[in-house]
C-alpha cells in the first residue's frame, strides 16, 4: 500500500495529510487552549450556577456544527466549480439565512432544554434569564461562525490549499475560542451584572 | 434551485441532525458537571477539555469533509470494501489524533507551569488525555463512516451530516471517555 508515497493518490496519500494537517492541528490547540484557560477562570461561575456547565459543550459544538455545514457546503461547490464568492449571489445569502434561521431555533429549544432539567434537579434559574443567555450568545456565535467559514473558505481557495484539508478545523477552532468567551462573558453579564 | 428553495433544503436537512447533537452536547455537558468534582484533584484539567474537544473536531472533521467531498466525486463508495484512498485518510486521521494528544497533555501542562498555576504532573495529564484520545478514535472512525455511508445510501447529502456526527459523537463519547479516563488514571495514581 503506498502510505507515505504520495505520487499515486496526491491529496489522498497519508503522508501529505499529515504534513498538511498536523502543524495546523498543533497551531489551532495552541489557540484553543486560551478557551480552556477561559473556563478555568470560569470555575467559580460554573460552580455557583451548575446549569451553564451543563450548557457549555452544546452551545460550543453548535457554533462548530453551523459553521461545518456552511464550509462543506462552499467547500464541496468550489470542488465542483458553482461558487463563486460573489456577494450578490443570492444563492450564498440563502445559505447564511438558512444558519441563521437554524441558529434561532436550536438555541431557543437549548435554553428550554437546560430549564426543563434546572426544574427537574432544583437548581433553577428563570427561563427568561436562559433565553437572553443562549439566544445572546448563539447568535454571536453563529455570526462569527459564518464569517469564519466563508473566510476561511475563500482564503484557502485563493492561497492554492484545498478547503477540506482546512477550513472545518479552522472554523470549529475560532468558533470554540470566541464562543466560550461570548457565552461566559454573557452569562457573567446577566447573572452577576 | 431558487434561493427560497435552497433555503428551506438546508433548514430541512440540517434541523433534524442538529436536534440529535443538541440532545448529545445535553448528555456531555451533564457529564462536564460531573467532571467538575474531579477538577479539584487535577488542576489543570479544565483547560485541557475545550482543546480536547476541539481535536475530534479537527481530525474527525476533517476525515468526514474528505469522505463527503470523496463521495460526492465517486473516489468512494458508500461500503465498508479495501479502498486505499480510505485507508489511508483513516491511518493519517489516527496518527494526527495520537500526536496531537500527547501536544494537549504537555501544552496544558506547559502553559500552567509558565502561569505559575501548579498543574497535576505532567504524565497524569498526558495519560488522562491520550487514553480519552484512543478510546475516541475506535468509536468516532466507525461511527463516522457507519453513519456517513447510511446517509449517503439514504439519499443525505454527506456535507449537511459530518459536522453534526462528528460534534454529537465527540461530544457525548469524548467527555464520557474523558470522565473514564480520569477514573483509570485515579485509581493508577493513587
Amino acid at each position: 500500500m503506498a502510505l507515505f508515497t504520495d505520487d499515486a493518490l496526491g491529496s489522498w496519500g497519508a503522508g501529505h495529510i499529515i504534513r498538511t494537517m498536523f502543524p495546523l492541528l498543533v497551531v489551532l490547540s495552541v489557540i484553543v487552549l486560551w478557551a480552556g484557560i477561559t473556563l478555568e477562570d470560569a470555575n467559580e461561575l460554573l460552580d455557583r450556577y451548575g446549569l451553564l456547565a451543563v450548557m457549555v459543550p452544546a452551545m460550543i459544538g453548535m457554533g462548530g456544527n453551523l459553521g461545518s455545514i456552511l464550509s462543506a457546503r462552499l467547500s464541496t461547490r468550489l470542488h465542483l466549480g458553482t461558487t463563486t464568492f460573489d456577494p450578490t449571489d443570492r444563492l450564498l445569502w440563502a445559505n447564511v439565512a438558512a444558519i441563521f434561521a437554524l441558529a434561532a431555533t436550536i438555541f431557543t429549544a437549548l435554553a428550554v432544554g437546560v430549564w426543563l432539567f434546572g426544574i427537574a434537579v432544583g437548581t433553577g434559574l428563570s427561563l427568561g434569564q436562559l433565553l437572553v443567555i443562549s439566544l445572546a450568545s448563539g447568535l454571536s456565535i453563529a455570526a462569527i461562525a459564518v464569517v469564519a467559514s466563508v473566510v476561511a473558505t475563500y482564503g484557502s481557495y485563493r492561497l492554492g490549499i484545498d478547503p477540506d484539508d482546512t477550513t472545518i478545523p479552522i472554523v470549529t477552532n475560532v468558533v470554540d475560542v470566541f464562543g466560550m468567551v461570548v457565552f461566559l462573558a454573557i452569562s457573567r453579564w446577566v447573572l452577576v451584572g | 434551485m431558487q434561493p427560497r428553495g435552497v433555503f428551506w433544503s438546508i433548514y430541512r436537512e440540517a434541523l433534524p441532525v442538529l436536534a440529535i447533537a443538541l440532545l448529545g452536547g445535553l448528555c456531555s455537558g451533564l457529564v462536564l458537571s460531573g467532571l467538575l468534582d474531579s477538577v479539584a484533584d487535577f488542576p489543570g484539567l479544565l483547560v485541557m477539555v475545550p482543546v480536547f474537544l476541539a481535536t475530534r473536531g479537527n481530525v474527525y472533521g476533517s476525515l468526514g469533509g474528505r469522505i463527503a467531498t470523496g463521495l460526492h466525486q465517486g473516489l468512494i463508495h458508500p461500503r465498508f470494501e479495501w479502498n486505499e484512498r480510505l485507508a489511508n485518510a483513516i491511518i493519517a486521521s489516527l496518527i494526527n489524533a495520537v500526536g496531537l494528544s500527547i501536544v494537549i497533555g504537555t501544552l496544558s501542562w506547559g502553559v500552567l507551569t509558565l502561569l505559575g498555576r501548579e498543574p497535576a504532573p505532567l504524565v497524569v495529564l498526558v495519560g488522562i488525555v491520550l487514553i480519552a484520545g484512543l478510546m475516541t478514535a475506535v468509536v468516532m472512525i466507525g461511527g463516522l463512516l457507519t453513519l456517513l455511508f447510511a446517509g449517503y445510501k439514504a439519499g443525505r447529502d454527506p456535507d449537511n451530516l459530518v459536522g453534526p456526527i462528528v460534534t454529537t459523537l465527540g461530544d457525548v463519547f469524548g467527555m464520557a471517555f474523558l470522565f473514564l479516563a480520569v477514573m483509570i488514571v485515579e485509581v493508577l495514581v493513587s
